[in-house]
């Protein structure tokens, strides 16, 4: 079975659809199985799941730094006690 | 704020409810929602205003909050509309996505390409933390805003075609263009890296 051709017949995903699924959260268990089983015999898509999966790691744990400064929780919190009183 | 306004039907709240409200479900995405404003203005003065003047259109409009509902994602919603409404308009930024570029794309035989021959796990792998958030930030506002939120801040499809306003075939295409520009933008910085001579 090629990377790019259909994991099944009829009107199924292709592989690249399914791992597109996969990075966003949006594939069924069943599709994440048919995915990784179908990747152990495939190189090019294990490559690019590999591939994918780091980024995907990278941007949680690297772009994720900014806290917002406690001047302004407390700006937001005074604001709102002054609206509500 | 219309769209605000239209979404639940309005709810009753006492100002103590009001304050829980605030407390307990909007005060708890304040980390999330500076580091996306930090990330679409790149200046942390914008990002405070533009967190605070989210914060208290929220309030406002709480009773368009439907309590035990998805606060964040209504919160991003605010957050983005004020970015577009407010901030982008002060700063005159022009920068718009094609979305009949993006639409084509993902139409056309294209989508199933790897077009990143040249980029490897290694080479990521030895990226320090900065390559990754500027090749993230080098990408337009459209295409950094879905991998913020898919990415970053786990957001599934219709709720991110609700805090963007786009149907989900858009949310997705996007993403998928977004994720190959910012492979593309890696593979410049592994190549630079001299990791050139590498295939994958």
């Amino acid at each position: 079975m090629s990377h790019q051709s259909p994991p099944s017949a009829g009107n199924q995903p292709t592989c690249m659809e399914m791992l597109q699924a996969i990075l966003d959260g949006a594939a069924t268990p069943e599709q994440e199985t048919q995915f990784k089983e179908h990747m152990e015999g495939c190189m090019p898509c294990y490559k690019e799941y590999s591939l994918e999966m780091v980024i995907k790691e990278l941007i949680k744990t690297k772009c994720c730094g900014q806290c917002a400064p406690p001047e302004l929780v407390d700006r937001i919190k005074s604001s709102i006690s002054e609206k509500a009183s | 704020m219309d769209a605000l306004e239209q979404e639940a039907p309005k709810q009753h709240y006492t100002d103590k409810q009001k304050q829980q409200v605030f407390d307990g479900e909007f005060m708890p995405h304040i980390n999330a929602m500076y580091n996306f404003g930090y990330r679409l203005t790149f200046d942390e003065d914008d990002a405070n205003d533009l967190v605070q003047d989210t914060y208290l259109k929220a309030f406002r409009f709480i009773e368009s909050f439907q309590q035990g509902t998805n606060a964040k994602a209504w919160l991003f919603r605010i957050l983005k509309n004020s970015f577009i409404n407010d901030y982008r308009k002060k700063k005159k930024e022009p920068a718009k996505v094609d979305y009949q570029e993006v639409e084509t794309f993902y139409n056309s035989e294209d989508v199933d390409r790897q077009i990143t021959p040249d980029l490897r796990v290694e080479s990521l792998q030895d990226m320090m933390g900065d390559e990754i958030s500027n090749a993230l930030n080098s990408l337009d506002v459209d295409f950094r805003t879905v991998i913020i939120l898919c990415d970053l801040e786990g957001f599934k499809y219709d709720e991110m075609a609700k805090i963007l306003d786009i149907p989900i075939g858009t949310v997705r295409s996007r993403l998928h263009r977004a994720r190959n520009l910012l492979k593309e933008k890696l593979s410049e910085y592994a190549k630079k890296m001299g990791y050139k001579n590498h295939t994958l």
